[in-house]
């Protein structure tokens, strides 16, 4: 053990190296010298803004000039936030358990201003509400999912830099042009235009080859006969693809994810692991026609002992209906539907009367 | 530092009844400052822990002085429908009744003991059954271990699978 005491602890797991008050004495006293600069800081700036004749010792020139008076108020303010801030979080958070402080959490966000109605189903604890998925009907059956991806997702970024960079490029042209009309080229502008413009026309057909990709694999449409699912329930499924397509593969799968964020340095990581998949349909040699989208009447039955769906802070549970294809000349496609998955009920007891 | 649970597998089926008790014995009552008792649930495994107290109760300094805490003290609630225990690859959901002492030296020491929340029929609790948890001995914060590091399967085998999983930790404030 060190005769000087480290202002800090390491965490390793859920572990503790060292004492964990010697952390919390590092973070507040961080928090508390980051406060305590940015308020002189601040007061610096005030004082040479405002009475530069009480502060001879300090030089004016520097800090009165408009734009570093401004970056150093900016920076002293946040500096004062961020200590307040960090100082206010770390001192609540001590000498409360953990319960403590998920039973005061629980508390504050227990307080629903809008109950639910009757006959509504009641909201069960971290599963997510089925409410969403069931407002959509269907053609078929009673349901029609959402696409947790949009479709627009797939060409909404080719689309942003085409439109950003091409814009740009058009700016230098205009820059070069207005260089030659009054005799004084700028022939390095000159010289970037010609590889600027080699790119504004790869992302141009990089955008157009997206929205064709999109354009021909056309929409997928999955309804359900009932929401949300039940261990052992038989639920009828539809599923029909659209768009002028041949696809050598197409399958539907019934997917349970698990999913965890973490937090590994600074940043924050997802991993997925697929805890349950079936097959619900497969089919090779599939054409699609306009006039005539490929359609499919399933029916599945979830297993008796299926997990429902849970929706932690930092941990998930999710079912889904995953549609994929393989097809030319397009590229394969995969899109997923949502469904909830509640835990089994009781029959209701027989009434004594 | 021991919880016993109302039924011996440790198996309790969603929005049924809760009962148990538990009792500190061999900590003099002025060395203690405070007592919690949580019913709670929280994850296990790769991802950063979610927790969710379900029911809490705390023993303030005064209370204890007045009352003491030789005799056995209960607990009694009603579980909810969800989040039902899980046993995955990378989430494990554990429900557990954790014990927390606040000691006048500043340190903590946490006792669990896990059960398992299953959806069926809502069966009534059979007498209390004494589940013995392990002594917990006060350790330095360095040599405090996770509770709950062995896996299990989502219905238990039997009242030893839970029996066994039970421990204690301490750790430093």
């Amino acid at each position: 053990m060190s005769l000087i005491p480290q202002p800090w602890s390491k965490k390793r797991g859920k572990r503790f190296l060292g004492v964990a008050l010697r952390g919390v004495a590092g973070e507040v006293a961080f928090y508390a010298g980051l406060f305590m600069v940015g308020v002189f800081a601040f007061s610096l700036v005030l004082l040479t803004r405002f009475a530069p004749e009480k502060a001879p010792d300090v030089s004016t020139e520097t800090i009165t000039s408009g734009l570093a008076t401004w970056i150093l108020g900016i920076l002293s303010l946040a500096a004062i936030i961020t200590g307040a801030t960090g100082l206010v979080f770390r001192l609540i958070r001590l000498g409360a358990s953990n319960e403590f402080r998920s039973v005061l959490a629980n508390r504050a966000g227990s307080i629903d201003v809008i109950t639910a109605a009757e006959g509504e189903p009641q909201k069960l604890p971290s599963v997510p509400s089925a409410r969403l998925l069931t407002e959509s009907p269907g053609e078929r059956l009673a349901y029609r999912l959402a696409s947790d991806t949009s479709p627009a997702a797939g060409f909404a970024g080719p689309a942003i830099l085409t439109v950003l960079w091409n814009t740009v490029w058009f700016v230098l042209l205009a820059v070069v042009v207005s260089g030659f009309w009054y005799q004084r080229p700028r022939w390095i502008m000159v010289g970037l235009l010609v590889p600027f413009a080699g790119i504004g026309i790869w992302s141009f057909r990089y955008f157009l080859a997206q929205l064709r990709k999109h354009a021909g694999v056309g929409s997928t449409i999955v309804e359900i006969s009932d929401q949300p699912l039940y261990p052992g329930q038989p639920i009828e499924l539809f599923v029909s693809q659209s768009g002028r397509l041949r696809l050598k593969r197409v399958q539907v799968q019934l997917i349970c994810e698990e999913e965890t964020f973490f937090r590994q340095g600074t940043d924050v990581r997802v991993e997925r692991y697929e805890a349950f998949r079936e097959v619900l349909h497969k089919q090779r040699d599939v054409r699609v026609d306009p006039q005539a989208p490929w359609e499919q009447q399933l029916s599945l039955n979830l297993p008796e002992n299926a997990m429902h769906s849970f929706v932690g802070s930092h941990n998930a549970i999710r079912w889904k209906i995953v549609v994929s294809g393989e097809s030319r000349p397009w590229p394969s496609f995969c899109r997923s539907f949502p469904v909830v998955v509640h835990p089994r009920v009781d029959p209701p007891k027989p009434s004594p009367r | 530092m021991n919880v016993a649970l109302c039924r011996e597998d440790g198996i309790y089926h969603a929005g049924g009844p809760l009962q148990a008790t538990w009792q500190i014995s061999r900590v003099p009552v002025e060395q203690i400052q405070g007592v919690e008792i949580s019913v709670m649930w929280h994850t296990e495994g790769k991802g950063d822990e979610d927790l969710h107290v379900h029911h809490f109760h705390r023993i303030s300094e005064s209370q204890i002085r007045r009352t003491g805490l030789a005799d056995q003290q209960s607990i009694q609630c009603q579980l909810p429908r969800t989040p039902l225990s899980y046993h995955g690859r990378l989430i494990r959901l554990q429900w557990c009744i954790r014990l927390r002492l606040f000691m006048a030296s500043g340190k903590e020491i946490v006792a669990e003991q896990p059960f398992y929340l299953v959806a069926g029929s809502r069966k009534q609790c059979s007498p209390l059954k004494e589940t013995k948890l392990a002594s917990p001995t006060i350790q330095a914060a360095d040599d405090a271990q996770p509770v709950g590091e062995d896996g299990h399967s989502d219905v238990p085998e039997g009242s030893s699978t839970a029996a066994s999983r039970s421990s204690a930790a301490a750790s430093e404030s």
